[in-house]
């Protein structure tokens, strides 16, 4: 310990060099961990959004495949089943134009508090909900994007449907991770009736909720068993498990993310070794002397590496905190899902990144300072004496 | 000017440190390029796919034609509009179609979703890109897909002659198409009424492609088809349709600039610091070569040779490793998977091409630049008495 102010004058000595070394590695170290959200993000991304003691049914064949509608009751009347709601696809778009778009479904409106009992929609809202044919539920994320506030009045211009639908907003999904339109079953299949297209005898998927974590696996079972063989198979997943099919296209991206980030942590090798190994000659003599003077191998490899692992550590600290702050200014200007970022601003560098980023940081200082080190501890005094003087 | 065996020997002279850096700027050039090429081969193949002389038409405001649906009456009277180009046997270039997109199963037990175009034989005609290279087109009625190149292999039972499930049923493999490399190579192709009957859709199309006749107007057809007040029908060019998919890229475009500023910087703070060691043991070298009545500027030079030189071989060696490292890549993944608007799988062929090539050389005189201009600066300044007294 009492060598902490050599090594930290060893480090002061080049300043600029110190500077331009430790910016490498914090520069490197920052991009891992940005890279490493991704991953990582997605997975958070899933956990927030899903729930645990939900069930997500649909068509065996293909999310796009239709279930009969029939299915919802004989899937409530399950035992464990404390809910069950019904989605369907409507396509509504909002100003073609700009071509405006969220997603929006058609559902019951009595379960809903029960089976998003986690959303935390107002009570009150929710009895409008049902009270209104033409009402609907808006996503917090989409209220704010398109400036609407509940008691505004839209419509949607059916794409699938050869029918447009008004709505008066009438609740709110007060977080952002639903930025959903739901609107009632009951008024797209009157509005369908009406222009003569015969009523909705069919549904795209079905969530449910049941009483107990523990129950969702039996009662997974218990569906695709009650409609094998019939004239349409369903297949069950978790609420998560659906979610992350959403994502997995992205599966290939990230491999060649975790490639590019192998890479960049063996950059960062390479730039401290070279800086560790040119301190290292430039005081060859230096360390000679210290030798001559009776000071040990071990301690001048120590205070070598040392020094390496110092200056990666506070770059690596540097790198971090900078990958820190850049994913929440992302976070800030785009908090859901943005046109431009995509999912960007959801990515956020956790704090197992933080200490995995400083732990490669000081793990490339051991590293890159462990060679030179060993060489110059090991190198005959006499024989450098020589050639320096 | 001081020769250029001069730069090139203190290169070789200090092989290790050289070495060091060059490994540094390479490593950052193949991460970059690797990085551009994964990009630009997803845009390409977007651009690439849709012929500029073809209308998509599809329900007013739906994005693509996985959301939008398209009458029966609607396309019977689409084919006769005036400007719709005729095949040779008078038939209209109007191919409807139906876009599913149901679950295809890998061999490794997990599922994508793929899209299945459901087309009469006119689409070929239209699609005028696709060309069946293995195998023949489907038959109407007979229960046989044909299969876009990127999909051959991919899933269970997607190869010439087998069968394969998806949807409801069964369907014979019977040919396999390629498209130019464009996104239409990811997709399975079935017959449109067959299709329709195990989707169970209750509207026959979920869109029209036509051909414009030439010297027939693109957008005056468009507008007719837009005006008309029957169906609330939009037309636009195939290829704008295609260059608004594309637009789902700009993330990636985000993170791999994000990744090049980022670690170019820090490559460039790698090569400064080699080339200030060099300066700084080189001082009674440069203070000599001063003495001897070479300038500033061909100090500056020298040094700006070197470190501009240790760039290229960077450039040299990153461009070939990332070249090899893609192909493994592709090899390895079998193409690589996106999601489209559509939610189905696009797969990419993962090729790092001359622009990707151009952006890495970019990049690595960037760094070589940046990094060598502060230490020869210094080393142009110096002023040969300290230089040499110092020494």
């Amino acid at each position: 310990m009492k060598f902490l102010p050599l090594v930290w004058r060893n480090l002061a000595r080049n300043p600029l060099r110190t500077a331009l070394t430790a910016g490498a590695i914090g520069l490197a170290i920052a991009l891992v961990c940005l890279l490493l959200t991704m991953p990582n993000g997605l997975d958070v991304l899933l956990e927030r959004a899903a729930s645990n003691t939900r069930i997500v049914v649909h068509n065996e064949a293909g999310l796009v495949y239709p279930l009969p509608y029939a299915y919802l009751q004989k899937i409530r009347s399950l035992p464990g089943v404390v809910g069950a709601a019904s989605w369907s696809w409507y396509g509504g778009v909002f100003e073609i134009e700009k071509g405006v778009t969220f997603p929006n479904f058609a559902v019951e409106p009595e379960p809903i508090g029960t089976v998003w009992a986690d959303w935390g929609i107002d009570a009150k809202q929710l009895e409008d909900f049902r009270r209104y044919r033409d009402g609907a539920i808006v996503g917090g994320a989409t209220l704010k994007r398109q400036g609407w506030k509940v008691g505004d009045r839209i419509t949607l211009k059916g794409t699938l449907y050869p029918v447009d639908l008004q709505f008066r907003i009438v609740a709110e999904i007060p977080n952002d991770r639903a930025p959903f339109l739901l609107f009632q079953r009951e008024y797209l299949d009157q509005a369908l009736r009406a222009a003569g297209r015969g009523g909705l005898d069919t549904l795209g998927i079905v969530y449910v909720r049941v009483d107990d974590p523990a129950r969702v696996a039996p009662v997974m079972a218990q569906i695709d068993t009650m409609f094998k063989n019939s004239e349409a198979q369903t297949a069950s997943e978790t609420e998560k498990s659906y979610f992350s099919s959403f994502f997995s296209m992205l599966s290939g991206f990230v491999t060649i993310i975790l490639i590019v980030t192998g890479l960049v942590a063996l950059c960062i090798v390479f730039i401290a070794a070279n800086t560790a190994s040119m301190s290292v000659r430039e005081r060859l003599g230096e360390i000679a002397v210290l030798k001559a003077l009776g000071f040990k191998r071990r301690l001048i490899f120590t205070t070598l590496v040392a020094e390496a692992v110092i200056l990666s550590g506070l770059g690596g600290a540097l790198g971090a905190l900078a990958s820190l702050g850049l994913t929440q200014l992302l976070h800030a200007r785009a908090s859901s899902w943005n046109s431009s970022l995509g999912p960007l601003g959801s990515f956020i560098v956790t704090e197992t990144i933080l200490v995995q980023g400083l732990f490669l940081a000081l793990f490339v200082g051991m590293i890159s300072g462990v060679v030179p080190a060993l060489g110059a501890a090991r190198r005959s005094v006499a024989e450098t004496l020589r050639e320096v003087f | 000017m001081l020769p250029l065996r001069y730069a090139l020997g203190n290169l070789l002279a200090r092989r290790a440190r050289t070495a060091l850096t060059v490994s540094v700027i390479a490593l950052v050039v193949v991460a970059s390029t690797l990085f551009s090429g994964l990009v630009s081969s997803l845009k390409r193949t977007f651009v690439t796919s849709g012929n500029p002389r073809n209308l998509i038409v599809m329900r007013k405001g739906a994005t693509n034609d996985g959301s939008s649906a398209v009458p029966l009456e609607a396309f019977q009277a689409l084919r006769f509009f005036e400007g719709v180009a005729r095949g040779p046997n008078g038939q209209p270039l109007a191919s409807p179609e139906l876009v599913v997109q149901p679950f295809f199963h890998t061999p490794g037990g997990g599922r994508e979703n793929v899209l299945v175009r459901g087309v009469e034989p006119v689409a070929l005609a239209v699609h005028d890109e696709v060309k069946i290279t293995q195998g023949r087109m489907l038959a109407p009625s007979s229960g046989e897909v044909i299969l876009g190149r990127g999909v051959e292999g991919r899933y269970v039972g997607a190869q010439l002659g087998q069968t394969i499930r998806f949807g409801h049923g069964t369907w014979k493999v019977v040919g396999i198409f390629e498209a130019d490399r464009s996104s239409l190579e990811s997709e399975v192709w079935a017959d449109v009424r067959e299709l329709g009957d195990d989707a169970k859709r209750s509207v026959p199309y979920s869109g029209v492609r036509m051909r414009v006749a030439d010297g027939a107007d693109l957008d005056a057809l468009a507008h007719r088809i837009g005006d008309d007040s029957r169906w609330a029908l939009e037309a636009s060019r195939e290829t704008d349709y295609y260059a608004k998919q594309a637009e789902s890229a700009n993330v990636f475009y985000v993170i791999a600039i994000g990744l090049a500023v980022l670690s170019g910087i820090g490559a460039a703070f790698g090569a400064t610091n080699t080339l200030y060691a060099a300066v700084q043991s080189r001082r009674a070298e440069i203070g000599t070569l001063r003495a001897l009545g070479f300038s500033r500027l061909a100090i500056l030079v020298s040094f700006l040779v070197e470190s501009l030189t240790i760039a290229l071989a960077g450039f040299a060696v990153g461009s070939l490793v990332a070249a090899l490292l893609g192909r493994l890549v592709s090899w390895w993944l079998g193409g690589i998977a996106f999601g489209s608007q559509t939610f189905t799988t696009n797969v990419v062929q993962l090729r790092v091409g001359a622009v990707d090539l151009a952006y890495g050389l970019c990049l690595s005189l960037a760094i070589g630049l940046l990094g060598g201009l502060a230490p020869a600066s210094r080393a142009a300044r110096m002023r040969p008495v300290e230089a040499l007294r110092k020494a």
